[in-house]
């Protein structure tokens, strides 16, 4: 799984497509697989009681499960249903591309994805550990000790070498005028807030992957392994 | 032929060290209290009243 790249991809899109996607959406496709599964896998108290997968990659990622969140063909069926529903196909084409993102994304783990389910085959890269079923700490300084990190970081190098996404001429010139959202929106809520909430995600996810680093390797001293399939002191999670 | 480099104004400047001040501020929280990072809803409330609430109120102020 990815702790940032989901949180980062979305502004490398908006870059190269401008006025063909919506942003709102893209967002929450990039989201939504997890909004729905990652609660369960790491697990939450509800007072007395623990709320948590028995098997988390199973539950996460595979079938019998809510694997099939993670797979192109649910994307493609939410897309069409916000289409057919909303009646907007801009915002259901961006939710697709944010979705399909996030599919591919976590391709790159030892668990992978259910790509095109109903076949349950999982696409997997192998290239970081899926450490999910050990907890968030430790999964977390595991993604952040192996090639998953540096991932995250590919997208925040790529975001800041793109750095006019994220000014206040581009907001104006493309993400508010793409999408009706924004102009409803700053009915009630100010321009100034609406810009500082479309640069929330990329502030979230690139200042989430500093604190985590420094987490991992300077409070704690996690060993980094950036080999294929790495951090090996983890055990990792298969299909 | 001379490449063409991107160079950020100084108001483009400005704008990322604030932001850069709020995200030392949220990664010193994030990192003493881990739950602080979990949620993206709580990153943009933070980002609202660090990166928008408070430069509008300081900018009352001053007036």
């Amino acid at each position: 799984m990815s702790w940032a790249a989901h949180d980062l991809e979305p502004y490398a899109f908006q870059r190269h497509l401008g006025l063909k996607v919506a942003f709102v959406p893209l967002l929450i496709g990039s989201y939504a697989p997890d909004l729905m599964t990652k609660w369960f896998v790491y697990g939450i108290h509800l007072g007395p009681w623990e709320l948590k997968a028995s098997n988390p990659a199973q539950f996460h990622r595979g079938w019998p499960g809510f694997g099939f969140t993670h797979s192109l063909t649910f994307g493609l069926l939410i897309g069409l249903v916000i289409w057919k529903v909303f009646g907007s196909r801009l915002w259901a084409i961006s939710f697709v591309i944010g979705h399909w993102a996030h599919s591919l994304t976590d391709m790159g783990d030892t668990v992978g994805t259910m790509l095109f389910f109903p076949w349950t085959f999982h696409f997997h890269v192998d290239a970081w550990a899926y450490a999910g079923q050990t907890g968030r700490y430790t999964d977390a300084a595991a993604y952040f000790s192996g090639l998953g990190g540096m991932w995250d970081l590919v997208w925040i190098v790529y975001g800041l070498f793109c750095w006019r996404v994220l000014t206040s001429e581009y907001f104006d010139r493309v993400i508010y005028r793409a999408d009706a959202f924004w102009p409803w929106a700053n009915r009630v809520v100010p321009r100034g807030a609406l810009l500082t909430l479309y640069r929330a995600a990329f502030f979230y996810g690139t200042s989430r992957w500093i604190a985590w680093t420094i987490w991992a390797h300077v409070v704690h001293h996690y060993p980094y392994d950036l080999s294929w399939g790495g951090p090996h002191w983890v055990p990792a999670e298969h299909p | 032929m001379r490449p063409k480099v991107d160079v950020p104004s100084r108001q483009d400047l400005r704008v990322f060290g604030g932001y850069c001040v709020a995200a030392v501020v949220y990664i010193a929280i994030g990192v003493q209290y881990l739950d602080f990072m979990l949620s993206v809803v709580v990153g943009m409330a933070y980002l609202l009243v660090a990166a928008w609430l408070v430069p509008l109120a300081f900018r009352r102020l001053r007036r």
